[in-house]
C-alpha cells in the first residue's frame, strides 16, 4: 500500500525531484492529487520500484527519469511529492 | 454477489450498456487494435488495412475514428478499428476515455469488438502489460502480439512466448510490423475463435472489493458486457470525477450518486484507494516478467543515450532545438511556396480558359471570381498543410517531438499550457491552418482548445502584404541604431500577437478553462527510423480531410464574397466609365482606356453589397480612424487577409496593384476624405489597421477549421467574437491613445 511503511515518515525521506542526474533511487511513497498520484504509478511508479535521473531539461523544468526501461518526464512540482530512499 | 461469470448470459432488465449488438451472423466481425502510445500499433494497423483506412470522428468528441476493412487468410473480411494509444482503462484525456467506453460498450456508435489484438512493445514488456491486464480482465477474446521482436533481438532480450501465454491465458504472436515479421501468424490467429483469458490477476484489497461489489450489484446485465467487466465498470463509477458524460448518461438513476458518495467516504477512511489495485497489478506483472523475460544484464549505452546526450544537453540542446525549428519553419516556406503558386498559376490559366469560352455575363463571373476562386484559395492551403505534416510526422516517428516538448515545457507551462503547444503555435506563424490541426498531439483536453484558441494570433504569412502595404506607405525607411523604423515596426507587429497570445491563454485557463491541476507527464520513447510509407500516408489523409472539411466552408464562403463584391451591377455612372473605357480603346488610347476601366472598377466595387456593407460600417470603424474605403477591405478580407491589398488597390483604382506598388502607397497617402476635405490617412492609422490585422478573426479558413477540429460551433463563434473584439479595442486604444498624445490624426 502507499502508506507510510516500517513506521519511516515519508517527509524525511527525500523527493524524485532532488535526485542528482545519474543518482538511482527506489520509490518509497506518492503523494499529490489523487487521480495524478494514480496515473504516475499506472505509469510503473509503485513502490519498490527503481529510479533513476537521468536529467533535467534546459530550462531546468521537468525532468527525465528512467523507470522501467522507460523514459518519462515530470515537471518537478509532481515529482516533489514522491519520496525515495536513496541507495 | 454475483455468480460466477457466463459471458453469454441473457440480457434482461433496463440496460446500462446501450450499444446494441446485431446478431453475430448479419454483422461484420469487428476488431480492434489497443496499446500504449509508442507501441507501433498504428504500423501494424496500416499493415493489415494496407493503408486504407477512413478517418471520421467519434461524435461530440475531438478524438479521431480511424475503421479500415481486412481480409483473413480464409477469405473473411473484418473491420479493423485503431482504438487510440492508451495507458490505462482510468482516462486520462478524452482519447482514453474513448477507448474504455468502446471496451465497455458505453459508446453507442461503436460496439464493443469482437477481437482485441493486443500490442505490446516486447522490448518493455512489463510497462505494456499493464492496460494488457486490465483489458484481459474484462473477459472479452484478446490476442496479444508481441511488437519490435528486431529490436528484442538486437538488445540480447530472450522471450519465452510460451510461458507468457500459460500465464496470461490468451495466444501470443510475436511480430515485428515494421519489417513485417510474423504478420502471417498474427492474421491466422486473428481469424480463429479465441475464447477470453479465464486467468485471474488482480486482488482488490478487501474494503474496496465490497464497495465495488455491492455497486456492481445494482448494475443490470447486459448481453455486450462480461460479467468479468461489471467489476471494471463499477469501478469507473467509483473513479469518475464527474466529468465523464457518458457514464452520466448510462447509468442508472442513483447508480452514479452512490458511487460518488461511497467514494466521498472513502477518501475520508482509506487513504490512497484510488490506486489500490495498480500495485496489485505490477505484482503480477512482475511474476509473469521474471517468468517470460530473461534481459541482459548491466548497463546499456544505447544509440538512444547518446543522441539525447545531445539533443537534451543544457546548452547544445536548446541551440539545436532553434536551429531545427529554424530550419522546418523555413522549408515550410521554400517547399510550399512555389508549389503554391503553381496552384495559382494553374487556377489563373483554368480562369481565363472559361474567360475565353463562356461569354461574359453572371455565370462566367460566378464560375471564374467565385468557384474558382474558391477553390484555388483551398487548394493553396494544401502544399503548406502537406509540408508541415511531413515534418510533424518525422519529429513524431524519430521521437524527436517528446523532446522539443521537454525543451520547451518551462516556457510554455509559464502561461498555463504545456510544451507540446509550442510546435503548433510556431507552424502558425506561417498559416495558423496546419497549426490549429497539428495540436492533436495535445492531450489535455483544455490545452488543446486554449492552444487552439490563441493560435491564430501568431502573425501568419497572409498578413504579410498587408503590413508591407501600410508599412511601405507610411514608415519613412530611417535607421534607428543597427535596424530600420520599418523593421522595428515589423517585429512589432509579430510581438503584439505573441504578447495577445499568452494574454488570453492566461486569462483563458483562469476562468473559462478551469479544473484540478492536471498531469503533465510524458515518455521520451527510444529514437526510431522513421516510417517513410506511414508519413505520407498521414500526410495525404491530412490533407484530403482539409479538403473536403474546410474546402466546403470556403468554397461557400468565396462564393457569397464574390456575389457581394460583383452585385449590385456598377450602375449607370460605372457603365458611362465603362463605355468611354472601350470607346478609347477603339479610338487607339490603350492607357486611357486601362485607366477608366479602373475607375469604372473601383465605382462598381463602391456600389456593390460590399461597398454598402463598408458604407455601412463607417460609424462602427470611424473611431479606429478607419473610413468607408478599409471598411470595404476588412469586408473582403473574410475570404483571405491578402485580399485587403487587392481591394484597396480596386478602390483607389488602380488595378492590379499590388503591395509594393508605389502608386498604391501614393494613394494611400494622399487620400482625402471628401467631407473634411483633409487627409483620410495617417501613419497612425496606418498602424492602427496593422493592429487591426495582428488581432482580427477574419479568415473564415481558420473558421472552418477550428470547427473540424473541435467538433462544433461553440469555439469558432467564440474565437471569432473574443478576437475581433479584442481587436476593436486595441485598435481604439492605438488611435485614440496616439491623437490623445499628440503622435498624429
Amino acid at each position: 500500500m502507499n502508506d507510510p511503511v516500517d513506521g519511516i515518515d515519508p517527509a524525511a525521506l527525500r523527493t524524485l525531484d532532488s535526485l542528482e542526474p545519474g543518482e538511482s533511487a527506489t520509490i518509497a511513497h506518492l503523494a499529490g492529487e489523487p487521480a495524478n498520484v494514480r496515473r504516475i504509478m499506472e505509469l510503473g511508479l509503485v513502490p519498490g520500484t527503481d529510479v533513476r535521473l537521468i536529467r533535467r531539461a534546459p530550462l531546468g523544468d521537468p525532468i527525465e527519469f528512467s523507470v522501467r526501461d522507460v523514459r518519462l518526464s515530470l515537471r518537478r512540482i509532481e515529482a516533489a511529492g514522491i519520496r525515495v530512499s536513496a541507495r | 454477489m454475483s455468480a460466477p461469470a457466463d459471458p453469454r448470459l441473457a440480457a434482461g432488465g433496463p440496460a446500462l450498456v446501450t450499444a446494441e449488438a446485431p446478431p453475430r451472423a448479419e454483422r461484420r466481425r469487428t476488431i480492434a487494435i489497443l496499446g500504449n502510445p509508442n507501441s507501433g500499433k498504428s504500423t501494424l494497423f496500416n499493415v493489415l488495412t494496407r493503408l486504407r483506412a477512413k478517418v471520421g470522428n467519434y461524435p461530440g468528441v475531438t478524438v479521431e475514428k480511424k475503421v479500415g476493412g481486412c481480409e483473413l487468410p480464409s477469405g473473411r473480411r473484418v473491420d479493423v478499428i485503431d482504438l487510440p494509444g492508451s495507458y490505462s482503462l482510468q482516462p486520462n484525456s478524452p482519447d482514453e476515455t474513448i477507448v474504455r467506453d468502446v471496451l465497455l460498450g458505453l459508446q453507442d456508435d461503436t460496439p464493443p469488438p469482437d477481437l482485441i489484438v493486443f500490442v505490446v512493445d516486447a522490448t518493455h514488456v512489463d510497462r505494456h502489460l499493464y492496460l494488457a491486464l486490465q483489458v484481459l480482465e474484462l473477459g472479452r477474446p484478446v490476442v496479444l502480439a508481441l511488437n519490435m521482436m528486431d529490436a528484442v533481438r538486437e538488445q540480447g532480450i530472450t522471450i519465452h512466448v510460451e510461458a507468457l501465454e500459460r500465464d496470461l491465458g490468451v495466444p501470443v504472436v510475436p511480430i515485428s510490423a515494421k519489417k513485417g515479421e510474423g504478420i502471417g501468424d498474427l492474421r491466422r490467429t486473428m481469424d480463429r475463435d479465441v475464447e477470453p483469458s479465464t486467468r485471474r490477476f488482480r486482488q482488490w484489497p478487501p474494503h474496496l472489493q465490497r464497495v465495488l461489489h455491492r455497486l456492481e450489484s445494482r448494475l443490470p446485465r447486459h448481453e455486450t458486457l462480461p460479467d468479468r467487466a461489471r467489476l471494471d465498470l463499477a469501478l469507473a463509477l467509483l473513479l469518475d470525477d464527474g466529468e465523464d458524460d457518458q457514464l452520466a448518461r448510462h447509468a442508472p438513476p442513483g447508480v452514479l450518486d452512490d458511487a460518488r458518495v461511497l467514494a466521498r467516504r472513502m477518501d475520508a477512511t482509506s487513504r490512497g484507494w484510488r490506486s489500490d489495485d495498480v500495485e496489485g497489478r505490477y505484482e503480477a506483472i512482475e511474476e509473469i516478467v521474471r517468468r517470460a523475460v530473461t534481459a541482459p544484464g548491466g548497463k546499456q549505452d544505447r544509440v538512444r543515450d547518446r543522441f539525447d546526450r545531445v539533443l537534451t544537453h543544457r546548452v547544445l540542446g536548446p541551440v539545436l532545438f532553434v536551429l531545427i525549428m529554424g530550419a522546418i519553419f523555413q522549408s515550410v516556406f521554400a517547399w510550399a511556396q512555389p508549389a503554391m503558386d503553381l496552384i495559382d498559376r494553374a487556377m489563373r490559366a483554368l480562369g481565363g480558359g472559361i474567360e475565353g469560352v463562356l461569354p461574359a455575363g453572371p455565370v462566367r463571373s460566378l464560375l471564374v471570381s467565385g468557384i474558382i476562386a474558391g477553390v484555388g484559395a483551398t487548394l493553396t492551403f494544401v502544399p503548406q498543410i502537406a509540408v508541415l505534416f511531413f515534418f510533424l510526422g518525422v519529429l513524431e516517428d524519430t521521437g524527436y517531438m517528446a523532446r522539443a516538448a521537454f525543451i520547451m515545457d518551462r516556457l510554455m507551462g509559464r502561461v498555463g499550457l504545456s510544451g507540446r503547444s509550442f510546435i503548433p503555435l510556431l507552424s502558425s506563424f506561417a498559416c495558423a491552418i496546419p497549426g490549429v490541426m497539428a495540436t492533436r498531439t495535445i492531450d489535455n483536453r483544455r490545452d488543446r482548445l486554449v492552444t487552439i484558441l490563441v493560435a491564430p494570433f501568431m502573425s501568419c504569412s497572409a498578413r504579410l502584404p498587408v503590413y508591407a502595404l501600410l508599412i511601405g506607405a507610411f514608415v519613412p525607411n530611417v535607421w534607428v541604431g543597427f535596424v530600420t523604423l520599418p523593421g522595428i515596426t515589423l517585429f512589432s507587429m509579430y510581438l503584439i500577437g505573441v504578447l495577445a497570445a499568452v494574454g488570453v491563454a492566461a486569462v483563458l485557463k483562469r476562468t473559462l478553462m478551469k479544473g484540478g491541476r492536471p498531469l503533465y507527464v510524458m515518455e521520451l520513447p527510444p529514437y526510431r527510423m522513421p516510417s517513410w510509407r506511414s508519413i505520407f500516408a498521414s500526410v495525404w489523409e491530412r490533407s484530403m480531410l482539409f479538403v473536403k472539411n474546410a474546402g466546403s466552408v470556403i468554397l461557400a464562403v468565396s462564393i457569397v464574397l464574390w456575389f457581394l463584391a460583383s452585385y449590385p451591377k456598377g450602375g449607370p455612372e460605372a457603365a458611362a466609365l465603362e463605355s468611354r473605357a472601350q470607346a478609347a480603346e477603339l479610338a487607339g488610347r490603350p492607357a486611357e482606356g486601362k485607366q477608366l476601366k479602373q475607375e469604372a472598377a473601383g465605382v462598381a466595387l463602391e456600389n456593390s453589397f460590399a461597398g454598402r456593407v463598408g458604407r455601412a460600417l463607417e460609424p462602427a470603424i470611424r473611431p479606429l480612424g478607419f473610413d468607408w474605403r478599409i471598411g470595404i477591405g476588412l469586408v473582403t478580407s473574410l475570404a483571405a487577409r491578402e485580399v485587403m491589398v487587392s481591394t484597396m488597390a480596386t478602390v483607389f483604382h488602380l488595378g492590379n496593384a499590388d503591395e509594393h506598388s508605389a502608386s498604391l502607397r501614393e494613394e494611400l497617402r494622399g487620400a482625402v476624405d471628401p467631407r473634411t476635405g483633409r487627409k483620410a490617412y495617417s501613419p497612425l492609422i496606418g498602424i492602427s489597421l496593422m493592429v487591426f490585422y495582428v488581432l482580427a478573426c477574419q479568415c473564415m479558413s481558420t473558421v472552418a477549421v477550428v470547427r473540424r477540429e473541435t467538433n462544433s460551433w461553440r469555439w469558432p463563434i467564440f474565437m471569432l467574437v473574443m478576437m475581433n473584439v479584442l481587436a476593436w479595442m486595441a485598435s481604439f486604444a492605438v488611435f485614440q491613445g496616439g491623437r490623445a498624445l499628440g503622435l498624429g490624426s
